[in-house]
């Protein structure tokens, strides 16, 4: 890499931003934040060198593709990083900036594209060897789809998955238990589809029922030379969102993992992948492994696989995109350990996870030591913001065995206080409570299975209380237990 | 002879009390703080005391019932239960003594019998000494407690309440302890609950020399009182006459209306050549050297009116009643009018409402109406729905003679004879529905109460939830200092404070500014085991019903407002009942409003003649001192 000054615009917020910002400059180059205006007082924009406000908001100016390239080129910056969520996995967003002259940093939009068409993204598995859920091409428009619909599910049974081809990020699933629902279904999901992404398509996966999903990182270069840095698990899930990942897979064979990696290598060549992404896989109660998706972007859960690899990942995507070759070899990745990360939210878990939107931190206290990183925008005095995502800090813990972990997880959870917002902090100390868990055994049914870890004291702190308690003693000079 | 532990049967303790070469003591620590300090001495002061209470080797510690379960609630903002938990757990070998009103429990009015039976159930598992009375001496109204008691397997202490005047004859007392060993059976303990101070000594060994004449194998206990400064020559003479257990407290914390030093007790008795059996001397002494440095936590709950009080023999007021009786007075406007109520007209009306026990809720009766007669000017002109109630026999008969008949007609009306025909007489109260009243806690509290919860709610309703909510809002706040409980008027920016919370962990907190911004909201900084909380708080509103800005008036001026029409709220508490409707005349003297404030209901009266308008508050409505009740347009 050439040792002149680059410049790289952050097409995002949040806590990924400041994630992005911080390799940027670890890098030596100079990071640049865009903004909406509700977003105006956010760390992102404090830790950058500098920034630029895209318009009122709220999320259609992060969303505004030309709004950001124009930024990117009015202070001169040579690459974007879209980070993950608003434009990451858009194909067009990425051609614009391909058109524009500047670095995408991520796959190509002819990748990003196909693999963004689960259709395409299939067949290209299919075509390379990749075991995959049995599933159908894009359903032909009106009663030939239903026909071609009815005979999949009476070839493969019920219950299947209806997907838009165009969804992704567990939105535009539904599950389809009978020929009456199919019926019924198809024409409502190709309207929702039509709506959320510009596209009806939609097809059938057979449904694999309480599956673990797990995950394989890779990186791949200009040059030819794709690598894996091992697997992760993601199934501790809510309405398919993710709460709790961990690296590596707790499935306990390691022949299987090992063929899951190599798979997913194959997969990211097949679709001549370059830059960071993340191959998805299904594990059924059989230990069988289906091809999902591939994610082409850096993805939220990323943290675990760096901290038992020991490669810091968004580093190597900037350095990827400006073209260089993979430094590392395959040998070069060798886990060591496991992690564990906690998103831990602003929400309600009680009240099905709602956001605490417009609630403010009163008090925040991290904890510390070893073994422990913490990627947040949260500060004391952080507003939750009611019109984006409810995400505080991730926590992400490394230990050298399991329930080494698992304890390093627990004791910060205690360490740990928010107050203001109700968080996800308590039902995870339920959860690294739960013998399940702790034994490493869990499957996307996770919460459903496991109710009790709904049960947990609000406000555990007799602190927080008592100190509310003195300072109205001391603000009100007249104290009605002393007269 | 051996200290007696907690956990040995009734028969076991009784049995060994026979035997006793010498006398025990129990300490008196409930009745010491309810006496001398308005029950306002906190569990954690009494935790503090714990250790070396526990190592002093008392008969039983004193630690709840009386008026302290409401305080408790009310004041003191403490579960009941948890401060008895928290207690056993700092003395596991001291047995725990409760002082219970009979049918009245430990509330002011008779409860139904299931109430009574439940709760007694709920406290029987803290508490091993049951010191249980009446304040007619009627032994039916005790009988329930009596039951549970023996069924929970804890040891019964029934009570003679202990008074003077002719008809209190040692004849009398030996039939009531008669009466009572005819229900209770031989394995108890006799109180002598001499809860004024009552009598002199030579009295008091009269009467317990008496009862061991009668009753040899009774193990006799007395409790009293130094309200006259005598309680000493009146403990020592109980025991030189066979008493085989007395009364005592702390010496740090001693006042004027509670019990005597224990210490001097120990002292005198010795050269009287009589033992106190597993008391360990030094420890009490320790004891009064831990509490010494917190006794100036609790100036400002002592008594108005300070020094012994010897004129207690002729105007009978329990001690316990001492402290709250003056706070009242104070806080009324009518201190000037203590002498003449306590030496003139409470003797008077003592005399004319049958010469009863001066113990609650009879002395709260009693009180009530001499106040009432001498403020209002008309004697039983504003009668209480208790004083009513006494006279329809709804506490029980008339221990020695009924008053007389004008004073039943001034209270009941011309057609007191029907009145009393019809609805006198002691009814037993009919069952609640414990389910019902749950269900009704439930939706209360917002959350499933246990039978603890339930206990305290059926006593005192209103209190009891309004502590639950402040519990779920301010966690247990019962493990703060008397330093930051107590504290008035804010800390100093620096000052740094600690408390231990209930987990055990020490916590620093250090005050910061308070800055106010321009829309009024105070922001005050504080920092909690170093890191900083802001605590937002509005500007302040009126917090009473009437929606006014809630100003602080003195009693001057409240009374120039009264006479001006303008009726204000002369102490905080809670509006009983409403006696005028809007628009009614009203003549100067005549009843406005009944405001109750801890047990006692307190007439508010016209200064003045004119119509009633803008009524403010409503039946239930918590009022400030100073809050506008209702306004009168002057004729």
């Amino acid at each position: 890499m050439t040792k002149e000054k680059k410049k790289i615009l952050v097409a995002n917020r949040g806590e990924i931003a400041i994630r992005i910002i911080r390799a940027i400059q670890e890098l030596g180059f100079e990071a640049v934040a865009v903004y909406e205006k509700p977003d105006a007082r956010s760390l992102h924009i404090r830790l950058a060198h500098e920034s630029v406000l895209l318009g009122d908001g709220p999320r259609c100016d992060y969303l505004n593709i030309e709004k950001i390239i124009r930024a990117a080129q009015a202070v001169g910056a040579q690459a974007i990083h879209p980070g993950y969520g608003f434009l990451a996995e858009n194909p067009y967003f990425a051609k614009c900036c391909e058109d524009a002259g500047l670095i995408f940093i991520g796959p190509t939009s002819k990748v990003i594209a196909d693999l963004g068409n689960k259709v395409v993204a299939r067949q290209i598995m299919a075509d390379a060897g990749i075991p995959m859920v049995p599933g159908t091409s894009n359903l032909s428009q009106g009663r030939k789809g239903l026909d071609e619909a009815l005979a999949f599910a009476a070839a493969h049974g019920y219950p299947v998955m209806l997907k838009a081809t165009a969804g992704g990020g567990g939105r535009g699933i539904r599950r389809v238990d009978s020929d009456e629902q199919m019926t019924s279904q198809i024409p409502t999901a190709r309207a929702e589809a039509l709506a959320a992404f510009g596209d009806d398509s939609v097809y059938l996966e057979k449904l694999v029922i309480n599956p673990k999903h797990v995950e394989v990182q890779i990186l791949a270069d200009n040059h030819g030379r794709t690598l894996h840095l091992g697997t992760r698990d993601c199934s501790i899930q809510r309405r398919n969102q993710k709460l709790i990942e961990i690296a590596p897979s707790m499935v306990g064979k390691p022949a299987l993992l090992e063929e899951i990696c190599r798979a997913a290598v194959k997969a990211a060549k097949a679709a001549g992948y370059t830059n960071a992404g993340t191959v998805e896989f299904l594990i059924d109660r059989d230990y069988n492994y289906y091809f999902m998706e591939i994610n082409t972007r850096i993805q939220v859960e990323h943290t675990v696989t760096e901290m038992i690899t020991g490669i810091d990942i968004v580093r190597n995507q900037i350095k990827l995109a400006f073209g260089e070759p993979l430094a590392i070899t395959q040998e070069d990745v060798r886990p060591r350990g496991h992690a564990i990360e906690l998103r831990i939210n602003a929400e309600d878990p009680k009240n099905n996870f709602m956001p605490e939107g417009g609630k403010q931190v009163l008090v925040y206290r991290s904890p510390g030591g070893f073994g422990v990183r913490l990627d947040g925008i949260v500060y004391q005095g952080y507003e939750i913001p009611e019109v984006y995502d409810s995400l505080l800090v991730k926590m992400t813990v490394h230990g050298f065995t399991w329930n080494e972990t698992v304890n390093r997880c627990r004791r910060c959870l205690h360490n740990f206080v928010i107050a203001g917002p109700k968080t996800t902090i308590p039902f995870y100390m339920n959860i690294v409570e739960e013998p399940d868990f702790i034994a490493g055994d869990f499957d996307t049914s996770y919460l459903e299975t496991h109710p009790q870890l709904f049960y947990y004291d609000e406000d555990k702190s007799d602190v927080s209380k008592l100190s509310k308690f003195i300072a109205e003693i001391h603000h009100r000079k007249h104290n009605p237990f002393s007269s | 002879m051996e200290r007696i532990y907690q956990g040995e049967t009734p028969a076991e303790v009784t049995r060994r009390l026979r035997q006793a070469k010498g006398y025990y003591i129990t300490n008196t620590a409930r009745d010491m703080s309810q006496s001398d300090y308005k029950n306002r001495i906190l569990l954690h002061t009494d935790l503090l005391a714990a250790p070396s209470r526990e190592r002093a080797g008392y008969f039983s510690l004193e630690i709840t019932g009386g008026a302290s379960i409401h305080v408790d609630l009310l004041r003191k903002q403490v579960d009941p239960f948890v401060k008895l938990q928290l207690m056993r757990q700092a003395m596991p070998t001291t047995m725990f003594q409760t002082l219970c009103r009979g049918v009245n429990l430990f509330g002011y009015r008779p409860y139904p019998q299931n109430v009574i039976r439940l709760t007694v159930r709920e406290f029987a598992p803290y508490v091993d000494v049951w010191r249980t009375f009446d304040f007619l001496n009627y032994v039916p109204n005790m009988r329930a407690v009596f039951e549970e008691v023996a069924l929970a397997g804890k040891i019964n202490e029934p009570c003679i309440c202990f008074s003077t005047g002719p008809e209190h004859t040692d004849e009398f007392y030996v039939g009531k302890v008669r009466e009572i060993l005819d229900v209770t059976g031989p394995d108890i303990i006799l109180g002598i609950k001499n809860h004024g101070g009552l009598g002199t000594p030579k009295r008091i060994g009269q009467l317990v020399d008496a009862l061991k004449q009668n009753f040899p194998d009774l193990s006799v206990h007395y409790h009293g009182h130094n309200t006259d400064g005598n309680d000493i020559g009146r403990v020592v003479a109980a025991v030189l006459h066979g008493a085989t257990i007395i009364d005592a407290s702390d010496a740090a914390f001693t006042g004027f209306y509670g019990p005597p030093p224990v210490l001097t007790i120990i002292q005198t008795l010795k050269d009287e050549g009589y033992e106190a059996i597993g008391i360990d001397e030094d420890a009490i002494i320790e004891t009064s050297d831990t509490l010494t440095s917190q006794r100036p936590y609790y100036d400002q709950f002592e008594s108005q009116i300070r020094g012994f009080q010897p004129t207690v023999q002729t105007h009978k007021l329990p001690g316990g009643a001492m402290g709250s009786s003056l706070e009242q007075a104070a806080k009324g406007g009518f201190l000037d009018k203590v002498p003449e109520i306590l030496n003139k007209e409470l003797p008077r009306v003592q005399r004319e409402l049958g010469n009863y026990w001066s113990v609650t809720p009879g002395s709260q009766i009693l009180w009530t109406t001499a106040v009432a007669n001498v403020l209002s000017g008309e004697r039983y002109g504003n009668p209480s729905g208790d004083l009513k109630n006494l006279l329809l026999g709804k506490y029980g008969p008339f221990p020695f003679y009924q008053p007389e008949e004008w004073i039943y007609q001034k209270v009941l009306g011309d057609d007191w004879r029907h009145v009393l025909e019809t609805e006198g007489g002691l009814h037993e109260n009919p069952d609640v529905d414990l389910a019902q009243e749950k269900a009704e806690l439930h939706e209360k509290m917002g959350s499933e109460p246990n039978n603890q919860q339930l206990v305290l709610y059926l006593q005192h309703p209103k209190d009891a939830i309004a502590f639950f909510k402040f519990q779920e809002e301010y966690g247990m706040v019962h493990v703060l200092p008397p330093s930051i409980f107590f504290k008035r008027g804010g800390f100093e920016i620096g000052e740094s404070m600690y408390f231990t919370d209930p987990q055990g962990k020490e916590h620093i907190v250090e005050f910061g500014p308070s800055p106010v911004d321009d829309t009024g909201v105070t922001r005050v900084f504080m920092n909690v085991d170093h890191y900083q909380r802001v605590y937002n708080f509005q500007p302040e509103r009126q917090t009473s019903q009437n929606n006014q800005a809630s100003v602080k008036l003195s009693k001057e001026e409240i009374l120039d407002l009264a006479s001006a029409g303008d009726v204000r709220a002369p102490f905080s508490g809670a509006v009983y009942e409403i006696t005028v409707k809007e628009g009614q005349e009203v003549l100067k003297g005549d009843r406005l409003v009944v405001m109750e404030a801890m047990k006692m209901q307190t007439p508010i009266l016209s200064e003045v003649t004119g119509i009633v308008t803008g009524i403010a508050v409503k039946t239930g409505g918590n009022l400030h001192t100073g809050d506008r009740i209702l306004k009168i347009d002057l004729v």
